[in-house]
């Protein structure tokens, strides 16, 4: 059966008065991809944000399996296994593309002073061992040749790809994609869906926001239309698109 | 006693209001920490010891050039080296930088040109003073409270109800929607510097006059209107006036209980506290907003 | 021949103090004027155990160490909530309190008068006394110091750094908690002030509050800045640069009485200078670029 892995409750969010999230609730599966769409100032980024730890919710309550992620620094709720890319594009241009891959992963004793003075041979091994994982995946993305190129070096479309083997590196359970395909080259949005299409596979779960209907259709197992902070319609691909207040919605 | 402590802490609050004022106008509009705008102060003093005591002119003459002059310098570092940064799309950081740079480079030729130690540009000795309600208070220092509170009221009309005033609350509050707007931040950025340099040269005149002058003058004096327009919060003219108030008091009481050494450590101290805990000062409206500053 | 070494001790002492600073404010990106109050509190530190306790250097040495390195936890911590400006100016003020405590808390440091006769410093019965040794001294601190920069910097822990200069919202997404970092970056930048410190009062012999001024803050600073933030050997090449620059003017002859001024104009220039044409510095690879907070 089906579990919930992630359950929102009743979420709220004003910003000077105005909702951003309405009693927004929702359920998502293990091993589903959720679509999330719906115009813009809908609330979609925000949930996002609220989700991750980097925005309060004025009142209802998020639970990723059986933890609360309420007040939860946006840290601690990403080592508990959600990771997130972002609407705007983050990346640290200075760094390598390795680099930035080589940053997402968890639990790296190099990262902790007195591993590198006293510990040094064990962070050296783990280092070396997910520089291999990091290739590889890159590998797989098409991205190798670049790995020691500065992110910044790399297309528009080749740095949102690299977003996202970004978080396959953090080996999160679940992962919030915003927009991951907005503003891209056909041949590179077909790269990252099919990238996207065999998460489940690999037992991930995945939540996207997007606003390209097509890709929507083709990835996503179950929609969710919002609109104005509320979710307006629920059900797979085909029956919200078929929803007349989803129509309605776009034609205003 | 205690009410010579009020009527220092006065004193001091309008010398601080001055050229927090200035500060502040500039932080909001230009979005950066003016740095050089204490050495704006020290020319205000020293241009008029130069015209007065090195070219002979009276008192009363020297004070509109040296103002005038200060208003000079202002714009000067703004059109030669923040303008072009800013053209560059340079951070704050930056601009921060090169403000202290400036000031320590000017600050050095005042000390070369004039010498390190204390000079004067008042007419006679220093003054007695009058008696009011029990505490002492010169000629001077009640000319520094006028001359601060007229130039307030003057700065806050000037924001209200004029058209460059109204200018520069759009450049603060969204300089990309007041371009769309037809409004040259540039000329409004350069107009805030000259009102601003204005006041700090006023400013440095009427501390000159208070208790002489000396080339570091700038710092101390920009440190405590800095900390004065924090406290307040920058976006408030009337938060700037009570910040100022509020630091003066709290300097000379602080001052008067622990000995006149620890003044600038406690102004310092309170300045960590509001930075901590009330970072948009005691008297603006907005909210603290959320973690980092994110939108929708 | 003397003075000679007396210039490469100073050049010494200059390189920690901006290796130090750069990790903070190079790799890290949080520009910090706060300095000189950690360098002063390791020499006061070094030299009151010294003086009242006659305590063995090395000992000494580690509780400046140690004091110092709470003291960088101490400044580090509103870092998290202090942002940008605002945080440069939370250091000048945290710089200003510890120079009022050192200057005006005479019954403890002798405030302006100083603390002169800090006896010379004995290594396991070695004693350090002429200026070769302590130039050996130095140089064995610098090169530990450069070592353990090197380690942090080129390991993950650096990458961290690094990425929370760039940018905070995506380390903290990627699970790393920023403000540990930047705690821990602050207490061992001050650590390693701290030990320029101690070198420096054993090396003067005499300390007083004049030599832990705001100004000394941005001299440090500014050898940064030069030299280039966020590189390991821009701080090396700004202290020799920026120390070596007033002996030259010296070599030209300038009266004493303005060299000073004439000294600080340079640095002051030539901060705003780089700022206007090169912010990276001579090697530096971090500008102080603007961070972005919108996701």
């Amino acid at each position: 059966m089906n579990s919930s892995l992630l359950e929102v409750d009743a979420l709220h969010k004003s910003f000077d008065g105005v909702a951003a999230l309405d009693a927004f609730s929702c359920s998502v599966r293990d091993g589903e991809v959720l679509g999330l769409i719906g115009p813009n100032g809908a609330g979609k980024t925000t949930l996002f944000n609220v989700v991750t730890g980097f925005l309060p919710a004025d009142s209802g309550s998020v639970t990723f399996r059986t933890i609360e992620l309420h007040n939860k620094a946006p840290h601690r709720i990403a080592n508990a296994g959600i990771t997130r890319t972002f609407q705007n594009l983050r990346l640290i241009r200075m760094l390598s593309v390795l680099d930035n891959v080589l940053l997402s992963f968890k639990h790296q004793p190099g990262e902790h002073l007195h591993n590198i003075f006293f510990r040094w041979k064990t962070s050296a091994r783990v280092e070396a061992r997910n520089r291999e994982t990091a290739l590889s995946l890159l590998e797989t993305a098409g991205l190798a040749e670049k790995a020691h190129d500065p992110a910044e070096a790399l297309s528009y479309g080749q740095q949102k790809l690299l977003s996202l083997v970004c978080c396959l590196a953090a080996g999160a359970d679940l992962l919030l994609l915003d927009e991951p395909v907005a503003g891209i080259a056909p041949t590179m949005i077909e790269k990252i869906l099919s990238i996207i299409r065999r998460l489940p596979e690999q037992g991930k779960t995945v939540i996207l926001i997007e606003h390209n209907l097509d890709a929507v259709m083709q990835v996503c197992d179950r929609v969710i239309f919002m609109d104005a902070g509320k979710k307006v319609s629920e059900g797979t691909p085909e029956e919200v698109r078929n929803d007349p207040r989803v129509i309605e919605a776009y034609i205003e | 006693m205690v009410a010579q402590v009020l009527v220092n802490g006065i004193i001091t609050a309008a010398e601080y209001a001055l050229i927090s004022l200035g500060f502040a106008l500039i932080y909001r509009t230009a979005g950066f920490i003016h740095f050089s705008h204490g050495i704006v102060l020290t020319a205000g003093a020293y241009l008029t010891f130069l015209l007065t005591k090195w070219l002979g002119l009276p008192l009363s003459y020297s004070i509109l050039p040296a103002v005038a002059l200060s208003v000079l310098l202002g714009c000067l570092i703004e059109t030669a080296v923040y303008r072009p940064l800013r053209r560059r799309k340079a951070s704050s950081l930056i601009l921060l930088l090169a403000s202290l740079g400036v000031y320590f480079a000017l600050q050095n030729i005042v000390s070369m040109a004039f010498g390190d130690g204390t000079r004067t540009i008042r007419l006679g000795g220093p003054e007695e003073g009058i008696n009011v309600l029990g505490a002492r208070i010169t000629p001077v220092q009640v000319m520094i409270i006028f001359v601060s509170m007229a130039l307030f009221v003057v700065v806050a009309l000037l924001m209200k109800r004029t058209r460059i005033g109204r200018a520069m609350r759009a450049v603060a509050s969204d300089p990309a929607l007041a371009r769309l707007c037809g409004i040259e931040s540039d000329r409004v950025i350069l107009f805030v510097f000259a009102i601003g340099s204005a006041l700090a040269g006023v400013a440095g005149i009427l501390v000159a006059l208070d208790v002489n002058m000396t080339p570091t003058m700038g710092l101390n004096a920009l440190m405590m209107g800095m900390l004065a327009a924090i406290i307040g919060g920058v976006r408030s003219i009337p938060g700037v006036a009570l910040g100022a108030l509020f630091l003066g008091m709290a300097q000379q009481l602080g001052g008067w209980k622990m000995g006149p050494q620890w003044q600038d450590a406690t102004a310092f101290v309170i300045l960590l506290a509001f930075l901590l805990f009330r970072p948009q000062g005691v008297l603006s409206r907005k909210g603290r907003s959320a973690k980092l500053g994110f939108g929708s | 021949m003397e003075y000679l070494l007396h210039i490469v001790i100073l050049i010494g002492i200059y390189v920690i103090l901006s290796v130090s600073l750069n990790l903070i404010a190079g790799y890290t990106g949080a520009l910090s004027i706060a300095h000189a109050a950690f360098y002063g509190v390791g020499a006061y530190v070094a030299a009151l155990m010294a003086l009242k306790l006659h305590s063995p250097f090395l000992l000494n040495v580690v509780c400046a160490v140690f004091l110092c390195g709470l003291l960088g936890a101490l400044v580090g911590i509103p870092s998290l909530r202090i942002r940008g400006d605002y945080f440069v100016i939370a250091t000048f003020a945290f710089q200003v309190i510890t120079f009022s405590v050192l200057n005006n808390w005479v019954s403890f440091t002798s405030g302006p008068m100083g603390l002169p006769g800090i006896p010379q410093p004995m290594i396991f019965g070695l004693k350090i006394s002429s200026h070769l040794g302590f130039l050996l001294l130095i140089g064995l601190l610098c090169a530990i110091t450069l070592l353990i920069t090197r380690q942090i910097v080129r390991s993950p822990f650096g990458r961290v750094l690094k990425t929370i200069r760039e940018d905070e919202v995506l380390a903290q997404a990627a699970g790393k908690n920023v403000a540990k970092y930047k705690v821990l970056v602050f207490v061992v930048g001050a650590g390693m002030a701290a030990v320029a410190g101690v070198m420096y009062a054993y090396y003067i012999s005499f300390i007083d509050p004049t030599s832990f001024t705001v100004m000394e803050s941005i001299f440090i600073l500014s050898i940064v800045i030069i030299g280039g933030a966020g590189s390991l050997w821009g701080p090396v090449v700004g202290a020799i640069v920026l120390v070596m620059l007033p002996e030259a003017l010296r070599f030209i002859g300038l009266p004493s009485s303005i060299a000073a001024n004439i000294r600080q104009m340079l640095y002051g220039g030539a901060l705003v200078a780089f700022m206007m044409w090169r912010p990276q510095g001579l090697l530096g690879e971090y500008a102080f670029e603007k961070e972005s907070s919108q996701t």
